[in-house]
């Protein structure tokens, strides 16, 4: 698999480090210790459950032996087809806010 | 307190390199190395926000602008090379004025003229400097590394952070001879010098 990094070209999987999942929003509320409140769900999801999807699927890389920026990386799991590769701090620069989002909904 | 005189930084690859001639004798050498020794380094990160008037701040006081893509630019033996977003690896040659106090000399000067906007810190001792050239030194490099070196795709001034034998090294390009200037960590200057030394012998190495 290559990747090609928006600062650095297209490089070898092996110069980059597989960081985790890009679509968990860290909530912005401070928790609560009941199960079943929605803050308490909200926090369990954030921290320990995750999507494990036999395609498409957005994570976090970062260029450890390049320019050591973290990228955010659409692939498919199946096929290690790439499908684009972000700046992560742009990307979550670029993304409505949580505040936003909240006030949407 | 009594004043503390520091010795001048130690070669890198004094212990490994073995001047002279290596592996294959006949006709001449494929590949040439030297140390660069001497060498003044300092890494100078921006600000949140900053990179811009980093940029202009590092024009006005040295003369030299950063880019903001891999490459490698200079004025009068110091260069400054992208080494990752926001992120520049400042060069001084031997015998550059701001090495004359010291290789803090650099440091001190990059922390002055960019005051506020960037954080600098001095890497004199934390590298060795290679400067390679040779027919066939880009046969060489590429047993070890997995980065396109041909004139199309990388060129004079061109500079990358990768990995070399499974051992990070930053390089440019330094002429169309070819020539390049690599450093790996210090930790790692054995290492590497194995991995040349074997990787270049077939077509005969002269390390001067």
């Amino acid at each position: 698999m290559r990747i090609t990094c928006p600062h650095c070209g297209e490089r070898g999987n092996e110069e980059f480090a597989y960081l985790g999942d890009a679509t968990v929003r860290r909530p912005d509320d401070a928790g609560a210790a009941r199960p079943g409140a929605p803050e308490f769900e909200r926090w369990m999801d954030y921290v320990y459950l995750r999507d494990n999807p036999a395609g498409r699927h957005r994570e976090l890389w970062q260029h450890v032996h390049g320019c050591r920026a973290w990228l955010v990386v659409t692939r498919d799991i199946s096929t290690h087809a790439i499908f684009s590769v972000e700046d992560a701090r742009a990307a979550a620069l670029a993304r409505p806010s949580l505040v936003a989002r909240d006030a949407a909904s | 307190m009594a004043e503390i005189a520091l010795s001048p930084p130690l070669s890198a690859f004094a212990a490994l390199a073995r001047h002279g001639r290596h592996g294959r004798a006949e006709g001449p050498a494929g590949v040439v190395v030297e140390e660069l020794r001497g060498l003044a380094l300092a890494t100078v990160i921006a600000r949140k926000g900053r990179a811009a008037d980093l940029a202009a701040a590092c024009r006005a006081s040295f003369g030299v602008e950063p880019a903001s893509t891999p490459r490698r630019t200079a004025k009068d033996g110091l260069a400054v090379v992208w080494s990752g977003p926001g992120q520049w690896l400042a060069v001084a040659e031997k015998g550059h004025p701001l090495t004359a106090g010291g290789a803090d000399g650099l440091a001190d000067a990059l922390r002055g003229a960019l005051a506020g906007l960037a954080s600098v810190t001095d890497q004199s001792d934390a590298r060795g400097a290679l400067r390679l050239s040779g027919p066939r030194v880009r046969d060489a490099l590429a047993k070890g590394l997995a980065l396109d070196l041909h004139p199309r795709a990388f060129r004079p001034g061109d500079a990358a952070s990768t990995w070399c034998a499974l051992i990070d090294v930053q390089l440019w390009q330094v002429d169309a001879a070819p020539t390049y200037d690599l450093l790996v960590a210090r930790g790692f200057a054995g290492s590497f010098w194995h991995w040349l030394e074997a990787s270049a012998a077939e077509f005969g190495l002269e390390v001067r």
